[in-house]
């Protein structure tokens, strides 16, 4: 019931905006939804950390285990924030005159968190794949939002290619659906069951299957090569969807990677997965390197970014072991945290300077003192410095490599090296110098960048301590990967 | 004597869906194409029609049906409307010529029964051989997505992948579950109708529909 009532919400709210007409009407449902949301989604995850349990609806169509309720908490959380975010600015980017952009805004912003919300929270792989398709039919015409060519050509182009992509990662689950029905007579196409038969499951046949599901959800996740839609629809996207996008829905992706592996490594052991993930892995973080080098456009910048730490969870996962997996999903949060953070007050940036050229970004902390602040600590965070979040959790990954895989480690160390230098000297170029002539001083979206004081806590936190909470919710998580 | 032909019918039907792809690589005439994608719906169609009366399976009976009524009818007539709408009737030169492409077709094919051997070799299934049948239709469906310059062209690339992808499911197991199929076919529908905007919206931009007229997004 709980389940249900989770993904009534964004539901039911989606469809209230499309019908109304009144703009502070719509505002207002869209900022309850959310924070409704976020307060059932924290019930759902605190009843299945407490008690250790999972919580099942509708026939066993949804479940929620400990793996679901962490990603719940991610999208919610972040659902939450980049709402409250939003409302100030889309007032600013779409005003009276542009009503129909703002209400296509908030209607699809709630069916996009509805798709999320269903893709984690189901047992049967393939509604799960339905809803992951479902988040870019959400998204496509968020990307093309202002309706410029830029965000024409990357909405096309995120439209085609993911579908393409994640049709692959439909052969793979009807492989291991199939998989799953020869071996052990009629099963449903449940994770639960799959990954109770898992060791009885044609290791050929999911061999094969898991290329397909990688390629398939690693193209909704941007991993390389797959990623080519990533920077610019992420770019393109209105400043609260970039931040989901790249914050939470890439995760989704990752998510269902990660239950597919889990089923995999029981029946070929460890070592396929993680020779893929690996690969995969270290090929992101490499080409987001490459390309973060020289960026000119600081939205494309933070976008890379992600194909990066993408990349990076990757890694962790194919390290393996206890710390390895650990890592991978502390890591899940703190770029979750930081990204979305960046990509909101990239917003403001852009609602102030007009231009998403890092070059005609100048003297920001002279401009907007807290906004440029703020870019500039969360731009530490995301390149891993402490006392941030990823530091932590980087430095989690690359122990368990240096144990497992230390010559993959040392490159990918070598890598994120590159990032730093790439990144950092971006953001000086827009910290510093002489704001424009015509430049009013002052902050843009003054008061829509107080929540995101929310992540700056969490990733404080993070970076300094290991909350027990958030110790044990990941451990529960790993236990239900497990065989 | 029915279990005879049954698989030699499965055969005969999926053959005819691949052949209709390997027609929509040398068609330029864009109603063409869209009748290239009903034929080979249809063919899809009648393929679940014939597994559901040998599986006697009530609910594949009525997938087929659903598809029918999507694939061959509803998502044609959606398309023709657009092909009305920006009033081009032909289509440009593709990236690569028909010789060419039908060669990597060829290719393509051969890929697929390497790939899918696992699949045929441990399927009891009767339907198992026609299986690199299918995934041959994917690939293609995905090549002419990569190699066409027309955005319409590139959405029937994306729908006969889609075909193939339901075939495969069809022929592996007999179709995924009843709730997955009636969730897969919305999305196909809703993906379809976003397309069909942009199909209107690139023409208002570019005034083309040639998708090669985009390319500004680099690096």
């Amino acid at each position: 019931m709980m389940l249900v009532t989770l993904l009534l919400i964004p539901a039911l709210a989606a469809g209230s905006i499309a019908l109304l007409r009144n703009r502070v009407l719509i505002e207002v449902i869209h900022a309850l939804a959310a924070l409704a949301a976020l307060g059932v989604g924290m019930a759902v995850a605190i009843t299945v950390w407490r008690d250790k349990t999972e919580i099942v609806g509708l026939d066993h169509l949804l479940r929620a285990d400990a793996l679901s309720v962490l990603m719940v908490t991610v999208v919610t959380l972040l659902g939450a924030i980049s709402a409250m975010y939003g409302l100030g600015y889309i007032r600013v980017e779409f005003d009276a005159s542009h009503f129909k952009q703002a209400r296509i805004f908030f209607s699809l912003s709630q069916v996009f968190i509805f798709t999320m919300l269903l893709a984690v929270t189901t047992d049967n792989l393939g509604v799960m794949w339905v809803a992951i398709e479902a988040t870019t039919l959400a998204t496509v015409f968020l990307v093309n939002l202002h309706n410029t060519q830029n965000s024409l050509e990357a909405a096309y182009k995120y439209l085609i290619l993911s579908s393409v992509g994640i049709a692959l990662a439909f052969i793979g689950t009807v492989l291991m659906y199939y998989a799953g029905s020869v071996g052990s007579g009629e099963i449903a196409v449940n994770w639960t069951s799959l990954h109770a038969a898992a060791s009885r499951l044609n290791p050929q046949v999911v061999r094969l299957a898991f290329v397909f599901i990688l390629v398939g959800y690693g193209t909704k996740a941007g991993l390389a090569p797959m990623h080519t839609w990533l920077p610019d629809a992420h770019s393109e996207a209105p400043a609260p969807i970039s931040a989901l996008m790249s914050g939470v829905l890439l995760n989704v992706g990752l998510y269902a990677l990660i239950r597919f592996k889990s089923v995999v490594d029981i029946t070929l052991g460890p070592g396929y997965s993680s020779r893929l993930l690996t690969g995969i892995g270290l090929l992101s973080l490499g080409m987001a390197a490459a390309f973060l080098l020289s960026q000119r456009n600081y939205k494309r910048m933070l976008a890379y970014s992600s194909v990066e730490h993408m990349g990076i969870i990757c890694l962790g996962l194919g390290f393996g072991g206890y710390w390895g997996v650990f890592g991978a999903l502390l890591h899940v949060i703190n770029h979750a945290l930081s990204k979305s953070l960046l990509f909101m007050l990239s917003g403001s940036i852009l609602v102030k300077y007009r231009t998403t050229d890092i070059r005609r970004v100048r003297g920001l902390l002279r401009a907007s003192p807290l906004t440029g602040g703020a870019f500039l600590a969360g731009m530490l965070a995301l390149v891993g410095l402490p006392p941030f979040g990823p530091f932590i959790s980087e430095f989690i990954i690359f122990r368990a490599g240096i144990e497992s895989n230390p010559s993959v480690a040392a490159i990918g160390v070598a890598l994120l090296v590159v990032v730093f230098a790439g990144m950092l000297a971006s953001v000086n170029q827009m910290l510093y110098g002489e704001p424009p002539d015509k430049l009013a001083h002052g902050e843009a979206l003054k008061w829509s960048i107080a929540p995101l004081a929310v992540n700056f806590v969490l990733l404080i936190t993070l970076g300094l301590t290991l909350p027990a909470p958030i110790a044990e919710a990941l451990k529960q998580a790993i236990a239900v990967l497990g065989g | 004597m029915v279990i005879e032909i049954f698989p030699k019918l499965v055969n005969l039907l999926a053959s005819l869906a691949l052949g209709t792809a390997f027609l929509l690589i040398a068609r330029r005439n864009l109603r063409g194409q869209v009748r290239l994608f009903a034929a080979q719906s249809f063919f899809v169609s009648i393929l679940a029609g014939v597994i559901a009366v040998f599986a006697s399976s009530a609910e594949l009976f009525a997938v087929a049906l659903g598809l029918a009524l999507l694939k061959v009818f509803i998502i044609p007539a959606i398309l023709n409307r657009a092909v009305s709408r920006i009033g081009l009737q032909r289509s440009v030169a593709p990236y690569l010529g028909t010789p060419a492409a039908l060669l990597v077709c060829g290719v393509l094919v051969a890929t697929a029964f390497y790939v899918m051997a696992p699949i045929t070799a441990s399927n009891p299934l009767p339907t198992a051989d026609a299986v690199p049948i299918a995934f041959s239709g994917v690939l293609i469906g995905a090549f002419i997505t990569v190699i066409r310059r027309r955005a319409l062209t590139q959405i029937l690339g994306f729908l006969m992948l889609e075909n193939g992808i339901f075939l495969l499911a069809l022929l592996v197991t007999y179709g995924v579950p009843f709730i997955v199929e009636i969730g897969v076919f919305l999305d196909v529908l809703v993906a379809v109708l976003i397309m069909e905007v942009f199909i209107y919206r690139i023409k208002e931009n570019f005034d083309s529909i040639e998708v090669g007229e985009m390319g500004r997004l680099k690096g």
